[in-house]
């Protein structure tokens, strides 16, 4: 077995695909994997692969035309999760999806797609909970947010409040992945990667005191009903590595 | 009329007027898509989007307040009733825009939930709730959720205008039938609350097809696939009998935005009064034909006062039969169920120890087990463990060959219950006898824990710490 392996960014991920298909070695004799590796195996070979804009645009294009834009969506949808096989069920999907069209991600019994589907299904739950859970805190005329998510969301996250909030200054922040989502007041908002510099000085930002965090406060806590308190229920719509930043329970 | 003024804060308000809305039970911010423009704040998305969940493990999703709490009314139910010593306050359109506003800026809420008790009058009210979504939408351009709750006795003029402001108006109806209503809130009257309703859904079906929509809210897409539910043979008698909303004078703009574009709802108390379930189920059944309504609430009565017409203090909350009631307004809404299949008039109550739909198919064993592979979607949505979206992806596979029940648990279909009612190329998954008393006694252990978490929380249980620590991070 060849192992292809790349860094976790779109492009590499992409440009991992291209190589892994056109080594020539079938597909059932490569496997891809994100670095870093954790377990090496002695019987398998290992091969890295440098991103290359070129390969990657190839494989999107390919995918664009050959199968639908709507699967090319979802593929790079789904690879921001973090599961450690999302590359390699990706690729499987892809193996499917040149052979029999877009249609195949309805087809369950094949178990790259019932893999793909669940790792795209959490994403999805993933990224739309931090919409919601998402707290922004006024510094200085701009609102703040810092947010802990385990797959790459910011991008989704963002989108959404740059519809939302057009007309204010404001800015996310994934502690995790060291990435920043910037949004000037009524322009495009960008995102980028934060040096270390730049994010200890942006972890700062969450000892300002806000006036209205104490008000939000007293209201979460005066609108639970004593007599039905269910902390259980609380915590299964609530989970605990998402309460991290957020006001209320912080 | 003498006015009592207090100097309350911002914050002592929020806290009364928080504390004194948290018995109404809608806090849903769905209904409605709607972008975000430049110079607006807020943007509306259809599924609704919660923000939080408190101590109670329900959602907050909008900063749920009342205008005041005053009230003229004396209902029994309520702890805001005028014969009740609390304290009593009431916001300024200004601080609840602000809050608002604010509250919205940093994501904490999708938007607006605002009720208010009874303040001198319903117009007064209703007058205020009107100027206040006025100012909201206007002087602080805010594009996002609002859900009023129309005053009865308002008149016709100011629900128009809190329509037009809004994007869900809401009644609530509190009891199912008049006497229960004449008995527990004396100044209240059933017609009252009906006619409105009436003419907010006639307003808003003229204002759907004025947009070029059907006349219908949109339901949910799972409708399509089956050929008997219950809106399918819908008819608005309203959009003929009654008078269509029109507001006294508006801005130009505000007659440009759609009327409740996210529909109405109401919301019934349960356990204040004798009524059964099979009445309640059946005037929600009613209440989504006949006034299209977008969603039935149901609020188990928490006993708050000392009164001989209702249950004493320190009765259990009615939980199990509260949840029972939404598994069937579900069944309603997105399986095709009429009221009239899930209870009669000999069993006019739901099973304590298994839900409405296991329920109903075990009294059906007659149609069961059905092939997985063949069988119609009208039949397939009855079998429990099978839900609108295992349904859809069962359809969508089947085009691309046999299905096994290893990939019908993939899809999302809990075999646990479904199990006992389906075939997979003919054969079943286990050796099961298909008899009632066996696969009763089966569910009931599959759904033993639920049933349990609701009703034995007033008992005593061996405490765990994993209970004491929970209550010591979000206490």
């Amino acid at each position: 077995m060849t192992v292809f392996t790349c860094s976790d960014s779109l492009e590499a991920m992409l440009t991992c695909i291209y190589d892994a298909w056109y080594s020539r070695l079938g597909h059932d004799n490569v496997r891809l994997e994100i670095e870093p590796i954790e377990q090496l195996n002695m019987f398998d070979t290992y091969v890295h692969v440098e991103a290359d804009e070129r390969k990657a645009m190839a494989v999107a294009d390919a995918v664009n035309m050959k199968i639908s834009p709507a699967f090319y969506g979802e593929i790079v949808y789904c690879l921001g999760a973090y599961e450690r096989d999302v590359l390699d069920t990706v690729y499987r999907v892809l193996v499917l999806g040149f052979k029999h069209g877009a249609g195949v991600l309805d087809a369950y019994g094949y178990e790259a797609v019932s893999r793909f589907k669940a790792i795209r299904i959490r994403y999805g739950r993933e990224a739309s909970s931090f919409l919601e859970f998402v707290r922004f805190n006024l510094v200085e005329g701009v609102y703040v947010a810092h947010f802990e998510p385990k797959s790459r969301v910011l991008l989704t996250v963002a989108e959404h409040f740059a519809d939302r909030m057009p007309s204010e200054h404001w800015m996310i922040i994934d502690d995790i992945h060291r990435e920043a989502a910037v949004h000037p007041c009524n322009e495009q908002y960008y995102i980028r990667k934060l040096s270390a510099e730049e994010y200890d000085r942006l972890k700062a930002t969450e000892d300002y005191d806000d006036s209205f965090t104490e008000l939000w406060k007293v209201y979460f806590k005066e609108i639970a009903i004593k007599e039905r308190e269910n902390y259980r229920c609380q915590l299964t719509h609530f989970s605990k590595w998402k309460r991290k930043h957020v006001t209320e329970f912080a | 009329m003498y006015e009592i003024v207090n100097d309350y804060t911002t914050m002592d308000k929020l806290r009364i007027l928080a504390d004194a809305a948290k018995y109404d039970v809608a806090c849903t911010s769905s209904g409605v898509d709607r972008k975000g423009k430049e110079g607006f704040l807020g943007n509306s998305c259809a599924a609704g989007i919660c923000h939080s969940f408190a101590a109670d493990g329900r959602c907050i999703s909008l900063l749920k307040i009342l205008m005041s709490n005053h009230c003229i009314h004396d209902c029994k139910y309520c702890l805001n009733r005028r014969s009740n010593d609390v304290e009593r306050a009431t916001f300024l359109p200004d601080e609840i825009c602000k809050l608002v506003i604010e509250f919205y800026k940093r994501n904490y809420i999708e938007g607006l939930f605002l009720s208010s008790g009874v303040l001198n009058s319903p117009e007064h009210t209703m007058e205020l709730i009107c100027r206040t979504l006025s100012m909201l939408r206007n002087k602080y351009r805010f594009n996002g959720y609002i859900h009023v709750k129309a005053i009865p006795g308002a008149p016709a003029e100011l629900l128009a205008q809190a329509g037009l402001l809004a994007d869900r108006i809401s009644l609530n109806l509190e009891l199912p039938n008049s006497e229960s209503l004449k008995k527990l809130a004396p100044g209240k009257n059933f017609n009252n609350i009906v006619k409105p309703m009436a003419s907010i859904s006639s307003t808003i079906a003229a204002h759907r097809v004025a947009a070029g929509k059907t006349p219908y809210m949109e339901r949910s897409k799972i409708n399509n696939r089956l050929e008997s539910n219950i809106f399918s043979k819908m008819r608005i008698e309203a959009a003929q009998n009654n008078s269509i909303l029109v507001p006294e004078r508006a801005l130009d703009r505000d007659l440009s935005r759609p009327f409740a574009p996210a529909g109405m709802s109401t919301q019934m108390i349960i356990g204040a009064t004798p009524d059964t379930d099979l009445e309640l189920i059946t005037v929600t059944e009613q209440l989504y034909k006949s006034m299209d309504l977008k969603r039935v609430f149901y609020s188990a009565y928490v006993p708050l006062n000392d009164d001989a017409a209702l249950p004493a203090k320190g009765t259990a909350v009615p939980l199990l039969r509260e949840h029972r009631l939404y598994q069937a307004d579900w069944l309603l809404r997105y399986y095709g169920f009429a009221a009239s299949e899930l209870l009669s008039p000999e069993r006019p109550n739901f099973n304590e120890v298994i839900d409405p739909k296991c329920d109903w198919a075990v009294r059906h064993l007659d149609v069961f087990p059905v092939e997985v592979n063949t069988a119609p979607a009208d039949i397939l949505i009855r079998v429990p463990g099978i839900g609108p979206k295992s349904l859809e992806r069962i359809f969508r596979a089947r085009r691309y060959g046999g299905l096994t029940f290893d990939a019908l648990k993939k899809m999302g279909v809990v075999l646990k219950r479904a199990k006992y009612f389906i075939t997979c190329g003919g054969k079943m998954m286990d050796r099961i006898p298909i008899e009632e008393r066996f696969i009763v006694n089966r569910l009931t252990d599959v759904d033993r824990r639920e049933v349990y978490s609701f009703t034995d929380r007033t008992t005593y249980r061996q405490m765990s710490l994993f209970d004491m620590g929970m209550k010591a991070v979000s206490g």
